[in-house]
């Protein structure tokens, strides 16, 4: 039998041990045994992939486009969450704005997150720019709390709201799910407003290189997509990744609003 | 402004926190409504607002399915069904747990009631079946109660073997060899042992009941109940060796301990949160585990019907203990 695939994350939250033993578990004793490595950020992750030292890596968006841009393409996308499909950017102001569109911003503030994370400042700038508004005809306020790690901590949004909240910027650019965890609709309708939502875009996936033969990935794949949320043992790994309900098969054609970006705003295919 | 900021430390407090453990966030008394609610919807549990800190667990946390789902389907609380046929028995064991003797009260359940109860089991989850006493074998009537479980459930009989002549030996024939076992107790090798716990002349009695039924044909699974102390190697060893002569399967030579329950002064201590629940029937109520029927700290519920609720609530408590002994492991590491 085959070595066990191994997996590559990054320990965003100490959460990722739990969830990283239950997905083992789960392919222990099955025709696709795994282990996983766990890494400080996604540079370093995306580096391994390309070495060899990992078969598979679980990638944010801008770790598979700088995967893609650094292997001319050499590389495959396994699967993704069902969150992964249907991911979105949540432009945001304090309650009252009166701001209906990107175009309001004009001469405005805007608070975005870490500078490599897609969701909170990446995609963000691309909307502006979309809206026709380039650099000089908005402020950019961003905080860069948790770089490296793509904007998986959420830290640098939640830093970014509270510079709105204290009147430091005038919106906020947010993931769905930064948006979603706070509530804010339910929880914070007093202090906040979504004023514009963009279009879906794909986040995190399973990447591998195109030399890693299907015999290695095929029946790991298979039993991935194959694990139930009705099933009590399997929901509670689910729930813990950030799953809806199931895992999916990649959409690749919603990463070219993130290649796009990439591309425009000259952002490094590397770290 | 003050209680939205509430909700992004909660967010990022809470939200990087490994899941299940209790996380301090400085709040105010004011915020407690919106942190309860922030709690709800995200899946964690406010424990209390006080003295200027929230106090949350971190979910997720697993719903009862989950953690009944973490039991082997065996084992799962529901699955097997003990029905303490009657209490009074021929012996008077020193250790017994239902303090079973020729003196004890019967409190037969009778066959009605046993078809009735394991109708009701089977309906709601039960695999197995465990007829015990008492020495059920002084019921003149255990045929019937036999064949009314074996038709719904692989059935246990659970047996000391003295009692394998005249009319209860017909009795013992005329039952069912497929869907049945017979556990008989024999707690040693030789006499001494088990006849200092359970009377002079006991073990030959047994070991001849032994004999019996493994010669009518019915599959029989030896438990030895031992004291810390007496089941050593070589004690152990000897008694494999004998029960390999009569023929009994490896797989139903079984040694256990003594519970302290009943007649036992020494032995494992029970607890509702220690023990997997295992639904014992008695005819005065339905009980969290078979060692420890008619004890009310183990006491389920007086009403024998309808079972299901009786195996519902079982299963909830159990998923309860559960959850709180997994958050007692978490706070109580020792390094």
């Amino acid at each position: 039998m085959d070595r066990p695939l191994l997996v590559g994350a990054v320990a965003y939250t100490p959460n990722v041990v739990p969830i990283w033993e239950g997905i083992r578990d789960y392919f222990a004793g099955g025709p696709a045994e795994m282990d996983f490595v766990l890494f400080s950020n996604y540079g370093r992750q995306v580096d391994a992939l390309i070495d060899g030292t990992i078969d598979v890596a679980w990638n944010t968006n801008l770790a598979w486009v700088r995967t893609v841009l650094q292997t001319q393409g050499k590389c495959q996308a396994l699967a993704m969450r069902d969150t992964d499909l249907k991911f979105r950017t949540v432009f945001a102001a304090r309650a009252g704005s009166g701001f209906t569109g990107l175009a309001d911003l004009r001469g405005r503030r805007v608070a975005l997150g870490s500078r490599d994370s897609a969701q909170a400042a990446i995609l963000p700038v691309q909307y502006l720019r979309e809206a026709g508004l380039d650099d000089e005809d908005v402020e950019l306020v961003r905080l860069d709390s948790d770089i490296g790690k793509h904007g998986d901590t959420g830290r640098s949004e939640l830093d970014a709201i509270r510079v709105l909240l204290d009147e430091d910027a005038d919106a906020v650019a947010l993931g769905i799910n930064t948006w979603d965890a706070i509530g804010a609709d339910e929880l914070m309708g007093d202090a906040l407003e979504a004023f514009w939502t963009s279009p879906a875009y794909c986040h995190c996936n399973f990447t591998a290189l195109d030399s890693l033969p299907p015999e290695r990935y095929g029946l790991w794949v298979e039993q991935l997509l194959a694990m139930s949320w009705d099933e009590p043992e399997h929901r509670r790994i689910m729930e813990l990744e950030g799953l809806e309900r199931a895992w999916a098969k990649p959409d690749l054609a919603r990463y070219a609003s993130l290649f796009k970006a990439v591309e425009d705003q000259g952002i490094s295919a590397r770290w | 402004m003050v209680t939205s900021g509430i909700v992004l430390d909660l967010v990022e407090r809470v939200g990087g926190a490994v899941a299940g453990s209790l996380v301090e966030v400085p709040a105010a008394a004011t915020d407690a409504d919106l942190i309860g609610r922030w709690c709800e919807r995200a899946g964690h549990r406010l424990v209390a607002v006080e003295d200027g800190v929230a106090r949350i667990r971190r979910g997720p946390f697993p719903d009862d399915a989950a953690v009944l789902a973490s039991v082997p389907a065996e084992r799962r609380p529901g699955a097997r069904l003990w029905i303490y046929t009657n209490f009074d028995c021929n012996l008077a064991c020193d250790y017994c747990c239902a303090k079973s003797s020729p003196k004890a009260e019967r409190k037969a359940i009778g066959p009605e009631l046993i078809e009735r109860l394991v109708a009701e089991g089977a309906d709601h989850g039960v695999t197995e079946v465990f007829l015990t006493g008492g020495e059920p074998f002084l019921l003149l009537d255990l045929d019937r109660i036999v064949h009314a479980c074996v038709e719904r459930a692989p059935t246990t009989l659970l047996t000391n073997g003295m009692l394998f002549r005249g009319r209860r030996l017909d009795m013992l024939k005329a039952m069912p060899r497929e869907g049945l076992a017979l556990q008989i107790s024999l707690d040693s090798a030789t006499p001494g042992l088990h006849d200092r716990h359970r009377g002079a002349g006991s073990w030959q009695r047994a070991l001849d009941g032994i004999r019996t039924a493994v010669g009518e044909g019915f599959r029989v699974r030896v438990a030895a109940t031992v004291a810390a102390g007496e089941s050593g190697a070589d004690e152990a060893r000897a008694f494999h060796a004998l029960l390999d002569e009569v023929g009994i399967d490896r797989d139903d030579q079984v040694i256990r301990p003594i519970a302290q329950r009943g007649f036992a002064e020494d032995g494992v201590a029970l607890t509702v949160e220690s023990l997997i629940p295992e639904v014992t029937v008695t005819a005065d109520g339905v009980w969290w585990h078979p060692v420890a029927a008619e004890h009310e700290d183990q006491l389920v519920t007086r009403d024998l019907f309808p079972l299901g609720a009786a195996i519902e609530q079982v299963r909830r408590r159990f998923a309860e203990y559960r959850r709180e002994s997994d958050t007692a492991a978490q706070r109580f590491t020792c390094a």
